[in-house]
């Protein structure tokens, strides 16, 4: 399982994509919605006539919240070899769609295979493609509510991330976690004497094995009784022996 | 055509009662369907048995791979991608950790026999994963030798990534910097084994299905894909090379050393299912000249993966004995490396077609986004145009021929 | 499992009720309920390596009224549930259930929120069979666990009730 330890602040982008390592895996356009059906057409005709995936992310502290991201490719249209397929082009063109106006204008009518693509776009994070011939959701069912692949959307779904874990997730054998320290520990001492002590006078009361627990009470009151709040706070707790040795 | 839709209940189950006085009807095909390949609900208008409207209908098997893999560590994220196009799990892993490499700024500095054993096992899935789309093709049509042929050809191959990786599929053998462990001892007889085995093995299944009067009969002239259409519906790997633009990852954007090695991309032209199975068997024997190329160089001993502790564990031995092992070695585990920020687009020749990752890093040890561009999404919209005016039948055939994973398709 | 206080009546229904149960255990019949991997697993386990015909599953039926076992193989997703329940509706009694592999058992590897955590919170499971997937020799073994299942009675024989 991911770790909880969370990466210092100041060490992650709020915008990756504005961050160009040295990698040549495309030529990178930014964009926004208003110059996109322009632009798609301009790099068609240019010669990229392959649309290789239209894909979305989500960045919530950055405005505009979402890309749309277009892959294209090109490639010759006719019957080609490897010769004189050569060498394609990649060029990325980032599209940013803000959140409050989640609408981009639909690639289909350029490339039928946008189809698929801007559904599933839709579905996972809410954002619509005017012009769609048919915009409903695609991967999860009909009347699924939210669009998961946003970043505010949890993991578990939002049913499941309200119903507390199975109970036999929190009991174990082993005792877990790191010992308890401070105040916590001071606290858990007190109530592993009280409860010691009640069970300590049930057994007295009933006089079985007097001797045996007698000897525990004294030791365990005794302990309880003397030992300073700051001792207790650094010394960790065992919650399986009976006299907390470790 | 009159229509009234009036839904009603019936035991419980929600029906949708239309009533239309022409001759068509609905038909579901699917989700549950020996020849759909998988989870694919294609709902057909039909008239008798002529198909007049395809509308495939999937995510019955979406499974949230990339929302999981933004909550994984990179190394962690590629168990979940790996059982994406779960035909060829290593391709997904090796198109997914050149990604994180290229992001990285180490994929320059991979080792030769990484390299080298990277594109075996890339060869052996497309070979496995050939045989599988061979053998449930050829159940489609009632060839069902073929089947029990093909998987004995896969069972094989299996038992060489068990014997390399420690599992039959998803063995999670690749890691960032090279490979999770090097081959064991035994491995290359095994594969030398493989490869005697493959051409007898190819001649039959040939023997039993290229000429064979009844599968020409059904696969000639069906689901026929003009160039500009394949391009038009973003069509890549045999798809598109049967249909005559020669257009294959290895050879546009090399990868793994690629380049270095001697192959042909098998083109068609007439862009037909035949075609389209033409291909692929002729990829299969491609495939297996890349592997006896790379056995040859493979017979060489060297590092199998990068020494950078920051990214790869450290050697078990020294763990015991040095300091410096046991804290990178923790550090790696519990809380991973870093990757600094920055997106990139790296794409592998699949068995599908083009298998594309665009990961989008912002510095954390966690993914900030893996998009997957998946093959079999965009090869199986196309079954909406060509299933038009085909018999139900040929359909069968055209899914068939177009080869969809749904792990891929649904994620 | 008799009708009256015959003996001579039970005894023939007994003999009945376990011929029919021989007949149930070396004839199981699956469902093609192939969902992801584990299903390329579970079509490994009819092929020649393996061979899933020799305990008697010769054939993999498509309908399910006319099979006995629904192996439910691979990651159940929140769509497909549905249909998993529709289609074990539609199954004939007896009726039998192996959930294959980790997805199918417990939701696996992916605690999200697409994936239904364990097919036995939608229909019940008689054998879980662990792994990512399994192989087929763990499909194997747990045809015969079912087999085991059918013949010490329970959900089997001819007079038993699901």
């Amino acid at each position: 399982m991911p770790s909880s330890q969370t990466p210092p602040a100041g060490a992650t982008a709020l915008d990756p994509t504005a961050v160009r390592p040295d990698i040549a895996d495309a030529r990178v356009m930014r964009i926004v919605p208003a110059e996109l059906q322009a632009t798609l057409r301009r790099l068609q005709s240019d010669g990229f006539s392959m649309l290789l995936d239209i894909g979305g992310v989500d960045y919530p502290g950055r405005e505009p919240r979402f890309d749309v991201v277009y892959h294209l490719l090109k490639l010759p249209q006719a019957e080609a070899t490897i010769g004189e397929v050569g060498q394609p082009q990649r060029v990325r063109v980032l599209c940013g769609v803000p959140e409050d106006a989640p609408a981009v204008p639909t690639a289909v009518g350029l490339w039928p295979s946008a189809d698929w693509a801007e559904r599933e776009i839709f579905d996972l994070f809410g954002i619509s493609f005017t012009g769609h011939p048919d915009m409903r959701r695609i991967q999860m069912p009909d009347d699924w509510e939210g669009h998961p692949l946003r970043k505010d959307y949890p993991l578990r779904g939002t049913a499941r991330e309200r119903t507390p874990r199975p109970s036999f997730a929190l009991k174990s054998n082993v005792a877990a976690g790191t010992p308890a320290s401070g105040r916590t520990a001071m606290a858990l001492q007190k109530q592993i004497a009280q409860a010691r002590a009640r069970f300590d006078t049930h057994a007295a009361a009933d006089g079985v094995a007097a001797a045996q627990s007698g000897a525990n009470s004294a030791g365990a009151a005794t302990t309880a009784g003397e030992a300073e709040p700051n001792e207790l706070a650094e010394r960790p707790v065992n919650l399986k022996s009976k006299d907390n040795t470790l | 055509m009159s229509t009234s839709v009036v839904p009603e209940t019936a035991g419980g189950y929600h029906v949708d009662v239309v009533e239309s006085d022409n001759n068509r009807m609905v038909l579901s095909m699917g989700p549950q369907h020996p020849s759909t390949h998988g989870v694919l609900q294609i709902v057909t208008e039909i008239e008798g048995e002529v198909v007049t409207k395809a509308s495939p209908e999937i995510g019955y098997l979406h499974t949230g791979i990339e929302k999981s893999a933004e909550n994984l560590f990179w190394s962690q994220a590629s168990t979940v991608i790996e059982r994406m196009d779960y035909l060829s799990p290593l391709t997904n892993a090796l198109c997914y950790y050149l990604a994180v490499e290229k992001l990285l700024g180490i994929d320059a500095q991979i080792p030769e026999r990484a390299n080298q054993v990277r594109v075996l096992t890339s060869e052996l899935s497309r070979i496995a994963s050939h045989c599988v789309w061979l053998g449930t093709g050829g159940i489609d049509l009632g060839a069902l030798t073929a089947f029990f042929y093909c998987f004995d050809l896969r069972e094989r191959i299996l038992d060489l990534f068990e014997s390399a990786g420690g599992a039959r599929m998803h063995p999670n053998y690749i890691r960032v910097g090279g490979l999770a462990q090097d081959l064991p001892a035994g491995f290359l007889e095994q594969l030398d084994g493989v490869i005697a085995m493959y051409e007898p093995r190819m001649r039959d299944v040939r023997r039993l299905l290229q000429k064979n009067p009844i599968l020409q009969d059904r696969m000639i002239d069906v689901g026929i894909i003009a160039p500009e259409e394949a391009v038009a519906w973003s069509l890549t790997g045999p798809v598109l090379r049967a249909t005559g633009i020669a257009y294959d990852v290895r050879k546009a954007f090399p990868y793994s050393g690629y380049d270095r090695y001697e192959f042909d991309t098998p083109t068609r032209t007439e862009g037909d299912a035949y075609a389209r199975f033409l291909v692929r068997l002729d990829e299969m024997d491609e495939s297996m000249r890349i592997i006896r190329q790379v056995r040859k160089a493979l017979a060489e001993p060297g590092p199998w993966q990068l020494t950078d502790t920051k990214f790869a564990p450290p050697p078990k031995e020294t763990i015991a004995l040095s300091m410096e092992a046991l804290i990178h070695h923790f550090k790696l585990v519990s809380e991973s490396f870093r990757v600094p920020p920055g997106d990139v687009y790296q794409a592998v020749e699949g068995p599908r077609g083009e298998l594309g990752y665009y990961v989008v890093s912002n510095g954390d040890n966690r993914p900030w986004r893996v998009r997957t561009r998946p093959p079999s999404l965009y090869n199986l919209q196309v079954l909406k145009k060509i299933a038009l005016g085909e018999l139900i039948a040929d359909m069968v055939v055209m899914i068939g021929s177009l080869d969809p994973v749904f792990g891929e398709v649904d994620r | 499992m008799g009708l009256g206080g015959n003996s001579g009546g039970d005894f023939l229904l007994t003999t009945v009720d376990s011929v029919a149960r021989w007949a149930q255990a070396s004839s199981v019949w699956p469902l093609t309920m192939g969902l992801a991997c584990c299903a390329i697993e579970m079509m490994t386990a009819t092929a020649p390596e393996y061979d899933i015909a020799r305990l008697g599953s010769e054939v993999f039926r498509a309908s399910p009224r006319q099979a006995d076992l629904m192996i439910v193989s691979g990651r159940v997703a929140r769509k497909m549930a549905p249909i998993v329940k529709r289609l074990y509706d539609q199954m004939a009694d007896p009726k039998w259930v192996i959930s294959m592999g980790a997805c199918a058992s417990s939701g696996g590897v992916f605690d999200n929120y697409a994936i239904v955590q364990g097919v036995d919170t939608v229909i019940p499971v008689d054998v879980y069979v662990p792994g990512c997937p399994p192989t087929p020799d763990g499909l194997l073994y747990a045809v015969n666990l079912i087999q085991q299942q059918i013949k010490a009675g329970g959900r089997g024989g001819i007079l038993a009730r699901a």
